[in-house]
């Protein structure tokens, strides 16, 4: 049998297969090139936090939202999800990292990517580099990890900053560990604590915000990263995924990062911090 | 005693290379077993040992993903420098036509799919450009059936340039428009300038940057291994500088090396033994590494695969069709075009990616892109591999410059005779062989020998085998040999005069036939009398019957001189009081006349082509005419 003819069976069997497997193509038209979106409430995008205002990154109320860098994100994830309004909703950040989003679409609540976390979350691709950094009040020198093993330390629960805290800093004294962010930076404030934790962008914010309150003393060195967490097994993450990426494609990001938090985190500010080092 | 043993698991990169190679020696060769293509073995291989896999090598290893990524920009560099321009300017018509069939019909197929699919018009023209690219992943086995001359492959190999390089420009235009906001005119513009810059680059600067290092760095053979790796890495550099796929700068950059790097050169015999047996077959593993088949065989991915498929292979398969029949193509031909220009990875992978990081694609659309470019290449090679075996290696004439033997006695003095033989064979993309005779009467020092004969061809930039013979003349030491080599022009640089030749010259027949030293089945020899760092003013000096037909001297020094060689007549009977150093003269009268008109050494170069009677009484006194297998040094 001529060879033509013996791959013409083969010929005619693939091409049968590319159209059948095209024909189930073709049922998942309207999918989108970057996937589908399917919101909880209609033309909504329903977004849970645990803070506002956070400094930096939300401002107003939750009932009321007028600012910041990962409202300016929710507003843009909306626009690009093709809903008109964003509603905002409180959930407890131990929630939030255990999966519990209230009910919302997504959660936007400086939510670091972990894999203990992506047991119960969805995360799309990271939005904010964070490494943990340390806080003090002006005026107070940390000179490395030694000098800020003996500091007093402040930290919020549920948190990688406290899992980083433990692991890099071993501080040889009782650390303070609160439910929420705010908690933490009246333990500062007040003198009850001399170094806190906190994400470098969040951490910039507030020193921007009151450079006699908050200092950035060092930066750990780290890969933490931000990113919106969804639920598990939700549908969405496709679209919120190449959402995100299209927005720092854009530059949304980087103009959000140097609208809110004064300072492009991935380049500028951030590398003005100096990474605390392990010995004198 | 065995307590005292603590054994680590293996990691690192040795264990990450070690993996790797194995892959690169057991994938092809297990499949060829079980009569599969190699290339799937290498895909598969890297699928095994890749996260997906075995997980030998983590998802987070950089290394083998690089070394994919130099494969590639290699295979691009390779395909250019390989292509044989005369035969792409043969069938420039074809080239061009198929180019824009196999682009333009996949291209509008897949954009079609994206936007019955609802998808962005982004979106929906990437889909469609990434399916109308092509990566020449089939071309090796193609070459090794002895089909890289063939008008198919010739045809598809050029039409790579096309293809790919609109598909990078529309790739360009869209990451544009999304990135950084700017228009898609601002886009087209620096892409077109690009474009202008890397084609200046590659094919006019890089080619004098790497003939000149070849010169003065010498003829070490790692040097000029290099340069020929800088030199498409730079030109690779150049295109990303303006937003331009690196693969296209690589390709340019094989295809300004084109003449430099001859085919059957010692260099190229590098190029392809360290591309066949490393570098592209480590793309190809790198390749299947990102495959996931448990993301592929979703119902979603499935079905996207399945319309890319049918866009892409269908379009691909009418282009080839169509091309068959317009420029008279056998079916075996026909497969050629479809199995070269079918395989989809490197334009369309980097197309993919940078279409999910621009948030265009979601990852259902990379992984199904995946299953075309495992389908595509399967398909490729299948169909490659039967119209390989259908197909006969074209047997046309060989072109005069493709392999030249320059016989000489004194290394020193052979330089301009060299320099010529290089120019003669660069038009062909030919390799000058220089050939060492030492007369039998001489004391042998062939280390010395060799040694100054290797300073004089890096000077005359040339890439061939250096040969010595031990013999009784230049002249027939360069004829036996250049019978032995199947050489397609023989030139001996400063022959000793033969007083018989002298007094016994005669005129070349009249009315020899057209392009003669084409059928002949000894070469056709010339006599370079002379020597020159540098060549002047070229000049010819043909005799009245030649003037209506084309000679060997006529066409050497058209390829000399670039086709600016000046014509002298029956009038300028004192030519050789014209030479001047460096100047030259080809002339094809009979070897008697012209001798005696030879100028002293430094005086200017004279070649002369030599009576075929001459060739002919030289060749039977050959006993035996064999040359000794150990009598090649290299």
């Amino acid at each position: 049998m001529p060879a033509s003819r013996s791959l013409r069976p083969l010929a005619l069997a693939a091409i049968a297969g590319a159209l059948a497997l095209a024909g189930v193509g073709c049922a998942n038209a309207g999918k989108g090139a970057a996937g589908l979106f399917s919101p909880r409430t209609a033309n909504a995008l329903t977004v849970a936090t645990a803070q506002i205002p956070d400094p930096g990154f939300w401002a107003g109320t939750f009932a009321h939202p007028t600012g910041g860098f990962e409202y300016g994100l929710a507003k843009q994830l909306a626009a690009r999800l093709h809903l008109a309004h964003v509603k905002v909703i409180e959930v407890p950040f131990h929630e939030l990292v255990r999966g519990h989003l209230g009910g919302a679409d997504l959660a936007l609540s400086d939510i670091t990517i972990t894999d203990e976390r992506a047991q119960h979350l969805d995360f799309s691709t990271s939005y904010l580099r964070a490494p943990p950094s340390i806080v003090v009040r002006p005026g107070t020198e940390v000179a490395d990890v030694n000098a800020a093993r003996d500091l007093h330390w402040a930290v919020q629960h549920d948190t990688t900053l406290k899992v980083a805290l433990e692991r890099s800093i071993e501080p040889t004294t009782q650390t303070l560990v609160f439910e929420h962010q705010r908690e933490v930076l009246v333990a500062l404030e007040v003198g009850r604590a001399n170094a806190v934790m906190l994400d470098l962008p969040v951490a910039l914010a507030y020193a921007h915000e009151s450079p006699h309150k908050y200092a950035v003393a060092a930066q750990l060195q780290s890969e933490a990263q931000l990113g919106v967490a969804l639920p598990q097994g939700s549908d969405n993450v496709e679209a919120v995924d190449s959402a995100i990426r299209a927005l720092k494609a854009e530059g949304e990001i980087d103009r959000l990062g140097h609208q809110w938090l004064h300072a492009n985190i991935e380049e500028g500010a951030a590398e003005e911090v100096p990474v605390l080092r392990a010995e004198e | 005693m065995l307590a005292l043993i603590e054994l680590s698991s293996p990691k690192g990169a040795p264990w990450e290379f070690l993996v790797v190679f194995a892959v690169l020696l057991l994938g092809p060769v297990l499949f060829r077993r079980a009569g599969i293509p190699g290339i799937i073995g290498l895909l598969v291989g890297g699928y095994a040992i890749g996260p997906h896999g075995l997980s030998l090598i983590g998802a987070g290893n950089n290394t083998l993903p690089d070394l994919g990524q130099l494969g590639l920009l290699y295979l691009m560099f390779v395909a250019g420098v390989e292509l044989d321009l005369n035969l792409i300017n043969k069938y420039r018509r074809s080239t061009i036509s198929f180019g824009i069939l196999t682009f333009a019909i996949p291209f509008v197929l897949g954009a079609l799919v994206g936007f019955a699919l609802g998808w962005e018009t982004l979106a929906a023209i990437l889909l469609g450009s990434l399916l109308a690219s092509h990566t020449l992943i089939t071309y090796p086995a193609v070459k090794e059936a002895g089909l890289a001359s063939d008008p198919a492959v010739a045809t598809a190999v050029g039409s790579t340039v096309l293809t790919d390089t609109l598909a990078l420009i529309v790739l360009a235009g869209v990451a544009g428009s999304v990135a950084g906001g700017r228009s898609s005119v601002e886009v087209a513009a620096q892409v077109a300038v690009g474009l202008v810059v890397l084609i200046g680059y590659s094919l006019f600067v890089l080619p004098q940057l790497a003939g000149w290092a070849f010169r003065w760095l010498g003829t070490e053979r790692a040097v000029r291994y290099v340069v020929a790796i800088t030199a498409f890495l730079s030109a690779a550099t150049v295109a990303e500088l303006f937003g331009i796929e690196g693969i296209v700068g690589a390709f340019f950059a094989g295809l300004g090396m084109n003449r430099l790097v001859p085919n059957e050169g010692q260099l190229m015999d590098r190029i392809e033994f360290f591309g066949g047996a490393v570098f592209i077959p480590v793309f190809l593993v790198s390749v299947g590494f990102i495959l996931n088949p448990s993301v592929m065989v979703k119902g979603e991915t499935l079905g996207l695969a399945g319309l890319f498929i049918v866009a892409c292979l269908g379009g691909k398969a009418i282009a080839a069709q169509i091309s068959a029949r317009l420029f008279g193509f056998s079916r075996s031909q026909a497969g050629l075009l479809f199995s070269l220009s079918a395989a989809q990875a490197a334009a369309t992978l980097a197309a993919t990616v940078i279409g999910f990081q621009l948030g265009l694609f979601s990852s259902a659309v990379v992984n199904a892109v995946l299953v075309l470019i495992f389908v595509s290449v399967l398909a490729s090679t299948i169909v490659g591999t039967r119209a390989s075996a259908r197909a006969s290696s074209p047997d046309g004439p060989r072109p005069l410059g493709t392999r030249i033997v320059v016989g000489l006695g004194e290394p020193e003095l052979a330089l301009g005779a060299l320099t010529l033989a290089r120019r003669i064979a660069r038009a062909d993309g030919g390799v000058v062989h220089p050939l060492l005779v030492v007369p039998e009467a001489a004391p042998f020092a062939p280390r010395e020998a060799l040694a100054r004969l290797s300073e004089v061809v890096a000077a005359a930039g040339v890439d061939g085998q250096a040969l010595t013979i031990v013999d009784r003349s230049v002249l027939h030491g360069a004829l036996r040999v250049g019978r032995a080599q199947e050489a397609t022009l023989v030139l001996v640089a400063e022959p000793v005069p033969d007083d018989d030749a002298q007094s016994t010259a005669t005129p070349l027949a009249a009315g020899a036939p057209q392009r003669a030293w084409e059928r002949s089945p000894a070469p056709p020899v010339a006599v370079v009398r002379g020597n020159a760092d540098r060549l002047g003013v070229v000049r010819v000096r043909l005799d009245d019957d030649e003037l209506e037909s084309p000679s060997i001297a006529a066409e050497m020094a058209r390829r000399v001189a670039s086709g600016s060689a000046q014509r002298l007549d029956e009038d300028h009977a004192e030519w050789s009081e014209l030479l001047a150093p460096g100047d030259v003269t080809f002339v094809s009268s009979e070897l008697g006349d012209t001798l005696g008109k030879l100028p002293g050494v430094g005086d200017g170069l004279v070649v002369s082509t030599v009576a075929e009677w001459l060739i002919r009484e030289e060749s039977a006194r050959d006993t035996p005419p064999e040359v000794p297998g150990d009598a090649t040094l290299g």
